[in-house]
């Protein structure tokens, strides 16, 4: 056989390689942000099945909010429609946010509510949802960031193109989030 | 609490009597050694002048034997100086922090504990420890001793003379608390090695470990002194939020040492690098001084920096 042939072979065997190598890469990736993604979204669908009961435990003692129950009843409604996309998601779970800590501050006038065992309870697994809920949206963050940094590196990002992936956006964390919850705060 | 002044208090009020106390065992010590000193110089001069004399040569042995039971006695004197100074100063100083810690000087954290914490992997040879704290601040509980783990290597010199080496796993403070979020995995935070060493190539390096898979976090201060492994990316954000993140940070920059913490079950472990002996008294340095007490204080106390920085008290979560 001759020489060229041998050679010719080889670099397409060792290109070959490096392609499925990055291939290989930037699926990796891919599916890594899948899967922070379905990390965010199991502990969204734990607040969901919170919020019930949260609303059902304040209308008993709070008789004069019923407004922000009901927003937060229904954004919990539209929130558990499975044909939301990502951002549908994102923007509603901010809202949902924001419509519990007014709940949560509209408590403040209502000191038996507080002092319930049921109230109480029921604010720890808040807690330790909206904490879970932000660990997750920083896994999406750092695997969306290496993502990103994946599709746009030289020579990924040619193949990252053919294979029409395109950068994702990472989530911005609103500002109350980013405290500690401030115990003195809540109870 | 100014911490600087209470231990001042107390060395005013009686701390400083107690080590003034103690002087005069320190100095019978020296004194001890210096007689030592003299019966082994005595021995070996005899030996050399003796000619082969009988009399210099008894003479000589009587001094290696003086010398010997003299060292054997210092030796005594010495450890019972240490267990005074332990009862008397440290204990104290132990309660001064908060009377209901318990203070056992010749008790350790148990092989068992150091093992579970997964910090240091490498099976050891030889295990001591000292100076076991154990108490509760506020709702967390903790245990705390001093803790030295070597291991053996055999090697074979020119000579066909077998040679036992001990090297150092980890000489330091190790001690654990109840961590406040119920957690199911296991995440490691290690003082970070490669990434100062190699840098960029440092990541690379330290991407594949026994303990997990490598957890980039977003605070770079942190990320400068720790590398974070896990068995759960999530979880392991969970545990690290930035405000632990830069209670860690703050941790090390008082510290100024090693730190590795461990989150497994239900505990925290901490592990602070050391290369001294803490809670020692020192022989050949005047015993009565307050910078001392003030280091031995800092160093008990550590346990209460670290329970407050990290807000292991706060009880917010679904674990009671």
């Amino acid at each position: 056989m001759n020489t060229t042939l041998i050679i010719v072979i080889a670099v397409i065997l060792v290109l070959s390689l490096i392609l499925v190598g990055i291939y290989n890469g930037l699926i990796r990736r891919r599916n890594e942000v899948d899967n922070a993604f379905g990390g965010i979204d199991a502990q969204l669908k734990k607040r969901y099945d919170l919020i019930p009961n949260l609303v059902s435990s304040v209308k008993e003692y709070a008789r004069h909010e019923r407004e922000i129950l009901t927003k937060v009843t229904e954004l919990r409604a539209s929130a558990i429609d499975p044909n939301l996309s990502m951002n549908e998601k994102v923007s509603l779970d901010n809202k949902i946010s924001e419509a519990i800590r007014g709940i949560m501050v509209a408590v403040e006038n209502y000191p038996d509510l507080k002092a319930s065992e049921n109230f109480i309870n029921l604010q720890r697994s808040l807690n330790e949802v909206e904490s879970q809920i932000s660990a997750a949206r920083r896994t999406f963050n750092a695997v969306v960031t290496e993502y990103n940094n994946g599709i746009q590196i030289f020579p990924n990002s040619l193949l990252a193109n053919r294979m029409g992936m395109e950068q994702k956006e990472v989530f911005v964390i609103p500002e109350p989030e980013r405290e500690n919850i401030d115990i003195a705060k809540l109870f | 609490m100014d911490g600087s002044k209470t231990i001042r208090e107390l060395y005013d009020s009686g701390l400083s009597q107690e080590l003034r106390a103690l002087e005069s065992k320190r100095k019978e010590i020296l004194v001890r050694h210096a007689v030592s000193t003299f019966f082994i110089l005595a021995g070996i001069l005899l030996f050399i002048v003796s000619n082969g004399r009988a009399i210099f040569v008894a003479f000589g042995l009587l001094s290696i034997a003086l010398f010997i039971i003299s060292t054997v006695l210092a030796g005594k004197k010495t450890n019972a100086y240490k267990k005074d100074f332990k009862s008397n100063v440290v204990k104290k100083v132990v309660e001064l922090i908060d009377p209901g810690w318990n203070y056992e000087p010749g008790s350790s954290i148990g092989t068992l504990e150091y093992a579970q914490s997964g910090l240091f992997p490498k099976k050891w040879d030889r295990f001591r420890g000292d100076d076991l704290i154990r108490g509760t601040i506020d709702k967390t509980d903790f245990r705390l001793s001093e803790l030295h783990t070597e291991y053996r290597t055999d090697s074979v010199d020119g000579n066909q003379h077998s040679r036992e080496q001990w090297s150092t796993i980890f000489k330091g403070m190790f001690g654990h608390a109840e961590f406040n979020k119920a957690i199911s995995g296991r995440t490691f935070v290690l003082p970070d090695v490669a990434e100062k060493l190699f840098g960029k190539w440092g990541q690379k390096l330290q991407r594949n470990d026994s303990r997990g898979q490598l957890v980039k976090l977003e605070n770079t201060a942190f990320e400068k002194y720790f590398v974070v492994y896990s068995d759960d990316q999530i979880e392991a954000r969970y545990i690290l939020t930035p405000k632990m993140m830069e209670a860690m940070v703050d941790i090390r920059n008082q510290l100024k040492k090693k730190i590795y913490f461990s989150f497994i079950g239900s505990r925290v472990y901490i592990a602070i690098s050391f290369s001294k002996d803490l809670f020692e008294p020192r022989i050949l340095k005047a015993g009565v001084n307050f910078a001392d007490m003030e280091q031995i204080y800092l160093h008990l106390n550590i346990i209460s920096v670290i329970v407050r920085e990290m807000n292991l008290n706060t009880r917010i979560w679904t674990k009671e």
